[in-house]
């Protein structure tokens, strides 16, 4: 940690000198509020026109890998983009898959990880009332999507919940803490990666690029999260790469924990449920097609 | 929103009440009639010109606590770059945008005796404490600082 901010020196304008990091963090607020009012920290499902609508006048590769796109997805459906973007994407598309296959063995599952999760942070010496309400609101909400409970929710709730500030970003900040017990639990395997994109420690790294609220998740975390959890993760990557020959293609990458319930079934390919589409700095989630489904053209 | 940090606020005095003995340097105490009100005596870290000096902190904790950091500014006066001479006011990054819900208001006060020890010229919010150590002048920000620490927070001349 260090001391980071600069206040009225000299070389500044005398008129920045009143401005007080209240004010600035103050300001902050409100353009965050102001961007709230423009999306919802999850929000409605789009149809993938609405995507194709957004690059009309833009490059020719990013039309062309739409296209592709339009062939192996359906909707869309965005997130707001304020650096917990992954994470939110993460929630919901988890959540939204569990209450559609009402699939109790990948709870339990999921369940059983969160437990190690917990037992890691301790190891690692987290206080226990520093994590446990972001634990129990996420332990809640994934129980509240299994049915047969008392509590289970339609996917309006989930919709709503998702939107609640106090929920969605207490099962932000739930994540943000299991991202960042893998990374320190796992330090050797982790560490050599940081280092190629921060000048910290593996340390330094999840006190100041993970567990804070707002800070982007890069490959690290993703990999770091689906592990800790054993839910495999597709990112399909829509930019201006593109290969020289040869039709259009759309990269994706898949996150397969080694410890995921479909590899202990013995699935050989697995599909990963939750997908979620990377544009350079922000993430939503992407609906598969199912395999009757035609494109339209 | 408020409810879920009243419940960790109280979870913090619990834990502060349990472990009473176990930071001889801090202090923390909790507002009588209002649970987002902390204040904090801490003591100057020693081999330092804060050394012998008993600080006071004002905590302020907002509703959205623990997502959000606490307000803290130093109540005693103290020379020190890292803190606004006139408001108090602290440049820490875990009070800023390194916050997250894995500190305390306990730990917070770990980390600005931390501070005291180190300070981070480069970043200041008091100028002139800032230049003298920025221009190499050690002799003259530990003698600053330690006049201050004996007029502001010491026993017989401190402000509580």
């Amino acid at each position: 940690m260090d001391g980071s901010c600069d206040g009225g020196d000299g070389v500044v304008d005398a008129e920045w000198s009143c401005y007080r990091d209240d004010d600035i963090i103050q300001q902050q607020n409100a353009i965050q509020a102001e961007e709230a009012l423009k999306i919802p920290f999850v929000g409605d499902k789009e149809s993938l026109s609405a995507l194709a609508a957004e690059y009309k006048t833009g490059s020719s590769i990013l039309k062309a890998k739409i296209e592709v796109l339009d062939e192996l997805y359906v909707a869309i459906r965005r997130t707001r983009g304020d650096g917990n973007c992954f994470f939110r994407s993460f929630m919901f598309s988890y959540l939204e898959h569990i209450l559609e296959t009402q699939d109790e063995a990948e709870v339990e599952h999921v369940l059983k990880n969160i437990e190690q999760c917990k037992k890691a942070l301790l190891d690692l010496g987290y206080a226990e009332f520093t994590f446990e309400d972001f634990f129990s609101i996420f332990i809640e909400l994934l129980e509240s999507v299994i049915p047969g409970r008392d509590s289970s929710i339609s996917i309006d709730t989930l919709i709503e919940r998702s939107r609640d500030p106090l929920v969605s970003n207490y099962v932000v900040m739930f994540f943000r803490f299991v991202t960042s017990g893998e990374i320190r639990r796992r330090t050797d395997f982790f560490g050599p990666f940081i280092m190629g994109v921060s000048n910290g420690t593996v340390d330094q790294f999840c006190k100041t690029s993970v567990e804070p609220m707002g800070e982007e998740s890069d490959h690290v975390h993703i990999t770091a999260l689906s592990d800790a959890l054993g839910v495999p993760i597709r990112v399909v990557y829509l930019d201006r790469s593109s290969c020289d020959v040869g039709k259009t293609e759309v990269n994706h990458h898949d996150f397969i924990p080694s410890n995921c319930l479909l590899k202990e079934a013995g699935s050989e390919t697995i599909e990963p449920s939750v997908v979620l589409l990377y544009r350079p700095g922000h993430y939503d989630i992407l609906y598969p097609r199912l395999r009757s489904e035609t494109p339209s053209l | 929103m408020m409810q879920a940090s009243r419940a960790r606020l109280f979870k913090e005095y619990k834990e502060v009440q349990r472990d009473k003995s176990g930071d001889s340097d801090i202090k923390l105490s909790c507002d009588d009639t209002n649970i987002f009100k902390w204040t904090a005596l801490i003591k100057g870290p020693s081999e330092t010109p804060y050394q012998e000096g008993v600080f006071l902190l004002a905590m302020t904790v907002p509703e959205q606590y623990p997502l959000v950091p606490p307000q803290v500014r130093f109540v005693t006066k103290i020379f020190h770059p890292n803190v606004h001479f006139k408001t108090g006011e602290i440049c820490l990054d875990i009070l800023k945008t390194a916050w997250s819900p894995a500190w305390t208001l306990q730990s917070v006060c770990r980390a600005i005796i931390a501070l005291m020890a180190h300070p981070e010229p480069d970043s200041p919010l008091n100028c002139d404490c800032g230049n003298l150590l920025r221009s190499g002048d050690d002799r003259g920000y530990q003698s600053m600082a330690r006049m201050y620490t004996r007029l502001a927070a010491t026993a017989n001349k401190g402000n509580h």
